[in-house]
């Protein structure tokens, strides 16, 4: 039977409304729906990698209009600028390329809608350097991963970010789990993975003391690791950003003018303008890292071949006295199923064979919930995985907040609801064939696709960069001579951690700068003097959110209460303004409305 | 390096009155304060009503902290604010703290420490509300701080949730200042808030107040929107179908408050779940020998005059301590008082029943009509006090001398609340 018949038969038994096609090279799906897990579904069954592009999901889900938040802020202060290359999107993807290629004497621009860098899935990620064991070894996930992770901790010192290489560990529960475990063995040999092994449960705790008591063993992956990723994409940022890039906040991507002659000639599009809210820009090339808008952007860049399928996921953070039950990141294996699960698992022989199966093949996406170390001692918990239409389904829902503590508290046993100090939640931008679209522009020749970085995004990101670098410069050297930026430097210094630093050291710092004696932040022990520092930055946020992310003042228990107010103060003497204008994060956030009535004496 | 006899951490009212009153015993005293200015959270509590018990007059905060600091200056205390304590170590004899201020990272070594760091507020994410994070949401202290120390107003329609004293006062405060109070809404059945506040704050401005209901989303990207009103069952769980969307651009929480004890979990003190604070004796010694601590880090007091009087007891009993001779005051054995039913919690936890004139602090776990408080030591009833009512929101204080009770050290009292 033809492949398409084939795709059609499958999706028409979901739904006789959906219309298959193939167009350029993809399988187009086009309809609408009443129930948005039918689409999802659709989108999946109409991958065919083997002999198509990609799948373009058109369907539509009924009373469902994605809305779109777009920055309030409206200027020309980009308005007939022309760069060299325009990098679209400032999460970990965007600002690791734009280092890249701040290495070279080009002007580059990177811009996002969000307020910060790292603003979406990024700065929502749960900060695990991922070992990659279950990825296909002929997936990009696996291509990038492996690169990424060997990355990993060069990165981190070039750029001063705590990283942490303690491994990972899957936990068994049965002995017949071994088995499948063996095989998840044989295929961290065949990718190329160092030192996976099965250790007892006795030499599993010297890795983590804290194992939960069905633990008889697990598999313990020394390549794990754990970073902290809206630093590590800032300091990518600042780092890009000394080295001369520009990065430009607030900026949305609402149109593209394509060369009306350029596909006549060349079969190829050609994009000549990108128009956001802040004016018009003159790309020579543009880098798609949009991530859950990456498929909107290819589709106005006119090279489309993929649609990003919006996945949600809630992370949860304990306070720091609970941090101790995870060292660096552990999670239940695959296959094993403790007792509660019993009834959610696959039923029959053929069932449970299959599930096996796409676990090892790597096809399985449903995300091995677990417990994270973070790097400044508190646990994360989490992620889920649920599919939305929304992409910036953002919110976080109490059933999915308790569903996640209850189904942890099977790994980490003393885990309280009293300990949750925050929760959040990010939209990961997964596509249909579940795989990262790296790659270079197929319909459209000045553009790169950087699309799908779902997880291991974080760990991929700085391989990811290194390809788009080598592609960019190579399309450039078309038109232009590029050269090495002689100023380039990949260092980055890290605003000083005080608390962290020993008695003398920190005696010293605050005898040649008092600001860092003063502790704004009671929680996180933060001192005014770095938070001065990080406004001081190559890449200043001047909001409360980005001292936050960047310092976490804010994140303790306290969550702001306390220093707050403090903190918007600081901000507001640091860029001589109101306090009201001191915003939280977006433009349009709001904190205070202006000064009260007054009183007079 | 500092040497001194009683180190007091925390310059609001438990901590002035403490380091006060270890002064007047003939201590060497230091206090220490995180914050600019002495006073606590008194600076920003420009409301009145306080020092009702204390001083018989109506007092602002600032007004009721002054008298406090004045007597401190008076006294030439040594004082360092801005100054953070990093690191408490145990020592042989007494405690080395590692402290950070504007001149660098001194230590100090004490013979004897005050607790009196206060408590922080519960957050939205500690009650579980969910939904998008814009600006907009507020704990209670902290929209007090916008407006009344940075002069900002933080609202223009506002929703507050939890009937706690500082919402109410808030209410009130917003209102003041041009803001629309569209309600305060209180998941349990009953105020948590001082009879006196919900009259003063609430039913004088005609801002309504919603028992048995809680907020359980927020809506909006930039600034709040809008926020999810879900009536509650009797676990305070959200009801289904009783959700309902109001508008508002901020929602102030006022959903409890936790002592700050930060400090002493590093000093591995004994915590009373009930309270939250320490667990004390008599003299308002911790677990950890020379450790005293007072105020709302103890428990969360609703009257500040009672704050001030933990603070005195705590400071007279660190004084002491470092004048004791060979005796070990914290090995002389203690009776346990039990809180049992109709009782939330009872402060201190144990103590010396030869100590003389004790002061305890209580409050029951539910409204009470009229009922009698009952003291027992094993069967045997030693003391019966009527009230005519007792509610959770207001804490009771009991003066009591168990000297003439013959209640045997190692024994334990319990207390309990009959109906009537």
């Amino acid at each position: 039977m033809d492949r398409l018949n084939k795709i059609r038969k499958k999706i028409g038994a979901l739904s006789p409304d959906i219309r298959v096609t193939r167009e350029r090279g993809c399988i187009v799906l086009r309809g609408e729906v009443d129930d948005w897990s039918i689409a999802v579904k659709a989108g999946h069954a109409a991958v065919d990698k083997k002999h198509s592009l990609g799948v373009i999901n058109d369907i539509r889900l009924k009373g469902f209009e994605q809305k779109t938040s777009l920055p309030a802020l409206q200027d020309r202060a980009l308005d007939g600028r022309r760069v060299d290359v325009l990098i679209i999107g400032a999460g970990i993807t965007g600002c690791a390329a734009a280092r890249e290629l701040s290495a070279f004497n080009l002007s580059t621009l990177v811009v996002d809608k969000m307020s910060d860098v790292a603003g979406a899935a990024s700065g929502a990620n749960g900060g695990v350097v991922h070992v990659g064991i279950n990825f296909s070894r002929k997936s990009q996930k696996h291509y990038y991963n492996i690169r990424g992770n060997r990355m990993y901790r060069e990165l981190s010192r070039q750029l001063d970010v705590p990283f942490e290489q303690k491994g990972q560990t899957m936990l068994c529960s049965r002995n017949w789990e071994r088995i499948p475990v063996a095989l998840l063995k044989l295929n961290a040999r065949i990718l190329g993975i160092p030192g996976v092994r099965y250790l007892k449960r006795s030499e599993l705790l010297d890795h983590e003391p804290h194992l939960p008591d069905f633990t008889i063993g697990g598999m313990h992956m020394p390549t794990g690791g754990i970073t902290n990723p809206h630093e590590m994409t800032a300091a990518m940022a600042e780092n890009a950003a000394s080295n001369g890039t520009e990065i430009s906040l607030n900026t949305a991507v609402l149109e593209m003018e394509l060369d009306p002659d350029s596909s006549k000639e060349s079969g190829n599009t050609h994009i000549r303008s990108v128009l956001t809210n802040r004016g018009r820009i003159y790309p020579r090339l543009v880098i798609n890292a949009a991530g859950v808008y990456a498929d909107t952007i290819a589709q106005m860049a006119g090279d489309r071949t993929f649609t990003i399928h919006p996945r949600r996921g809630t992370n949860i953070i304990t306070d720091k006295r609970a941090g101790y039950q995870v060292k660096s990141s552990m999670g239940k294996s695959p296959f094993s199923i403790l007792p509660y699960q019993q009834k959610d698992r696959p039923r029959g022989l053929a069932g449970r064979m299959k599930f096996f199966i796409n676990t090892l093949a790597g096809s399985s996406h449903t995300k091995g919930v677990g417990l994270i170390h973070s790097l400044h001692g508190n646990m994360l918990v989490g992620p889920n995985a649920v599919e939305t239409p929304d992409r910036e389904d953002r919110a976080t829902r109490a059933d999915e907040v308790e569903s996640i503590i209850r189904m942890q508290q099977h790994i980490a046993e003393d885990l309280k609801f009293s300990d949750v100090i925050a929760y959040f939640t990010g939209v990961r931008a997964s596509t249909y064939e579940e795989d990262f679209a790296v790659r270079r522009g197929i319909f459209t020749d000045n553009i790169l696709q950087a699309a799908g970085i779902q997880s291991p995004g974080v760990t991929a990101a700085p391989a990811i960069a290194v390809d788009l670098r080598d592609w960019a410069i190579e399309y450039l050297e078309k038109e232009i001579k590029v050269d090495r930026n002689p100023a380039f430097s990949p260092i980055r210094k890290a605003v000083p951690r005080t608390a962290e630093m020993s008695d003398e050291e920190r005696d010293a710092l605050i005898r040649s700068n008092p600001d860092y004696g003063e502790i704004v932040c009671r929680c996180e022990e933060i001192s005014r003097g770095e938070i001065i520092d990080a406004l001081n930055s190559p890449l200043c946020v001047p909001t409360v959110d980005g001292i936050k992310k960047r310092l976490r003042p804010g994140m303790g228990r306290c969550q702001g209460g306390f220093c707050g107010p403090l903190v918007m103060k600081i901000i507001a003497e640091h860029q001589g303004t109101a306090p009201d204008a001191v915003r939280k994060g977006s433009y349009a956030s709001v904190i205070c409305y202006g000064g009260t009535k007054g009183g007079r004496l | 390096m500092i040497d001194v006899d009683v180190l007091v951490i925390g310059g609001g009212p438990a901590g002035l009155a403490a380091a006060i009153a270890a002064k007047d015993e003939g201590a060497r005293v230091m206090l220490i304060e995180r914050e600019a200015r002495t006073g606590g959270i008194l600076k920003q509590c420009i409301h009145d009503g306080f020092g009702l018990v204390r001083f018989r007059e109506q007092l602002t905060g600032p007004e009721y902290a002054e008298r406090f600091i004045k007597d401190f200056e008076d006294r030439d205390i040594e004082s360092r604010t801005l100054c953070f304590v990093s690191r408490i170590e145990k020592q042989d004899r007494g405690l080395l703290l590692t402290v950070v201020s504007r001149k660098g990272v001194d230590k100090i070594r004490t013979e004897s420490l005050i607790l009196a760091t206060g408590c922080r507020e519960r957050t939205a994410r500690q009650v579980f509300i969910h939904g998008t994070r814009p600006a907009g949401i507020f704990t209670a202290g902290a929209a007090q701080h916008y407006i009344n120390i940075l002069g900002q107003q933080p609202a223009r329609r506002a929703v507050i949730l939890g009937s706690g004293d500082i919402g109410l006062i808030m209410a009130r405060r917003l209102t003041l200042e041009g803001a629309e109070v569209l309600g305060v809404y209180e998941a349990k059945p009953a105020p948590s808030g001082l009879s006196r506040n919900i009259q003063q704050c609430l039913k004088d401005f005609d801002i309504p107040l919603y028992l048995s209901s809680t907020v359980t989303r927020v809506f909006g990207e930039d600034r709040l929107k809008a926020v999810e009103i879900c009536d509650v069952d009797n676990d305070m769980r959200p009801l289904e179908g009783s959700e309902k969307v109001v508008e508002c651009d901020t929602l102030i929480l006022s959903v409890g408050l936790i002592p700050e004890n930060e400090l002493a979990r590093t000093l591995d003190i004994t915590l009373d779940p009930r309270t939250g604070g320490p667990v004390c004796d008599g003299n308002l010694m911790t677990s950890v020998e020379g450790v005293f601590c007072c105020g709302n880090a103890l428990h969360v007091n609703d009257l500040v005059d009672y704050v001030s009087e933990s603070g005195e007891c705590a400071g007279r009993s660190a004084a002491a301590y470092c004048r004791r001779e060979s005796s070990d005051p914290s090995k002389a054995a203690t009776v346990e008082l039990h809180p049992g039913e109709g009782l939330h919690y009872l402060v201190p936890q144990h103590l010396d029943p030869e100590q003389g004139r004790s002061i305890l602090y209580f409050r029951s776990s539910r409204v009470f009509g009229e009922c009698s408080f009952v003291v027992k030591a094993g069967e045997r009833e030693i003391l019966r006090k009527k009230y005519p009512f007792l509610r959770p929101p207001e804490m009771e204080r009991l003066e009591i001398d168990f000297g003439g009770y013959s209640v045997k050290p190692g024994s334990s009292v319990s207390f309990e609340v009959e109906e009537l």
